[in-house]
């Protein structure tokens, strides 16, 4: 199947998958920082591969991003993607609710592996919310990974595993925001899935 | 970075002297340049994957190394080089991100990228004479008739030319 050939249907049927997923992540990620987190709108929509690297921002901006692999029954990459400073803010509000500073004296390293935890949180949730709605019980997702980089070159990585399987790429995210005055604290969750693992995913939702 | 000729993924661009090429934000992609000093001609494409599917056609040759580098050898030719002149610089091809025991193999994309280019400017009988590939990090290039040089820029390491 060529993405050409996805109907709306099948597009609503993947924001309701995205909708549901983000719904958990937003809760998690809530629990983790002990403040409230809102969802936007999932974005679900079929773009040229050419056009995803500067879809979202100039390529040259600073953003910081936690990626996880899922495997099992429905494989795909999950990326959580952030602005850097947003990336930080982030950051701090895990160290002010677990531990009450906002750890901005602590190593490099160390701030690291907590937005590597916080991706981990959020993109678990998210996949394994995706994972009950379609009655699967084998998805296990990889160590996450890290990268502080050019945002270009992130969603370059994007557009290269649509590029496998054509000319079009199925971009699918949702916005998580921390929800407090005077902030803009937020991120992006995308859904990459393997080139085949869309057909698997909508068969056993029934729509394909 | 100043004006120049921007090259999108899977584009290849050609400028004649005085002409700059740009791409921004590198990652797992090649910026692959092919110039003649001499006849003062110099093309870029911005390649994604390392090999087309021989089964399918696919409307722009720079989006892998097996179809960029003959096409940037055609352009070239066209544009006055002569095969015998001709150089190669490439930038890219990094891992953005490292993930220990994952078993998605697309991960090191870049570095499939990275050879496969090599391999074809290799058997196209063009001399590499510059290149940074791999590592973790993405890249912006840029590559000037003035002075035939490949600048590459890195977040928080700078620019260097090769």
């Amino acid at each position: 199947m060529e993405y050409n050939d996805f109907s709306p249907l099948h597009l609503d049927a993947i924001r309701e998958v995205v909708n549901i997923g983000a719904g958990n992540a937003a809760t998690a990620l809530s629990e983790m920082l002990g403040k409230p987190v809102v969802m936007g709108v999932p974005d679900v929509e079929l773009v040229s591969i050419y056009e995803v690297s500067e879809r979202f921002g100039p390529p040259e901006d600073f953003v910081a991003a936690v990626y996880t692999h899922g495997e099992g029954t429905f494989p795909c990459n999950l990326i959580f993607i952030q602005d850097e400073e947003a990336a930080q803010g982030m950051v701090d509000a895990m160290f002010i609710s677990r531990m009450n500073t906002d750890g901005r004296d602590f190593p490099p390293e160390m701030r690291d592996s907590a937005l590597s935890e916080l991706g981990n949180i959020i993109l678990s949730s998210f996949l394994n919310a995706v994972s009950r709605m379609i009655g699967s019980e084998s998805i296990s997702i990889s160590v996450p990974g890290v990268a502080h980089d050019m945002l270009g070159a992130i969603l370059e990585f994007v557009a290269s595993i649509f590029a496998q399987s054509g000319e079009l790429a199925l971009l699918v995210n949702t916005t998580l925001k921390l929800d407090q005055e005077g902030t803009d604290i937020k991120g992006n969750i995308m859904m990459v899935p393997d080139p085949g693992a869309l057909e698997i995913l909508l068969s056993k939702l029934g729509v394909l | 970075m100043e004006k120049g000729q921007h090259v999108g993924m899977a584009d290849t661009v050609l400028v004649k002297h005085p002409g700059k090429l740009i791409s921004l934000g590198l990652g797992s992609c090649i910026g692959l340049v092919l110039y003649d000093e001499t006849a003062k001609v110099a093309a870029m494409a911005h390649i994604m994957l390392p090999e087309s599917r021989k089964d399918k056609d696919t409307p722009k040759p720079g989006k892998f190394a097996d179809t960029a580098v003959p096409t940037l050898i055609d352009m070239v030719l066209k544009a006055g080089a002569k095969k015998d002149r001709l150089k190669a610089k490439m930038a890219g091809g990094s891992q953005m991100f490292n993930v220990p025991g994952s078993k998605s193999g697309f991960l090191a994309v870049g570095t499939r990228n990275a050879e496969e280019t090599e391999k074809n400017l290799k058997s196209a009988g063009i001399k590499l004479v510059g290149s940074d590939t791999g590592g973790n990090k993405g890249r912006s290039v840029e590559f000037s008739t003035d002075d035939w040089i490949l600048v590459v820029k890195t977040l928080g390491t700078g620019k260097q030319g090769i």
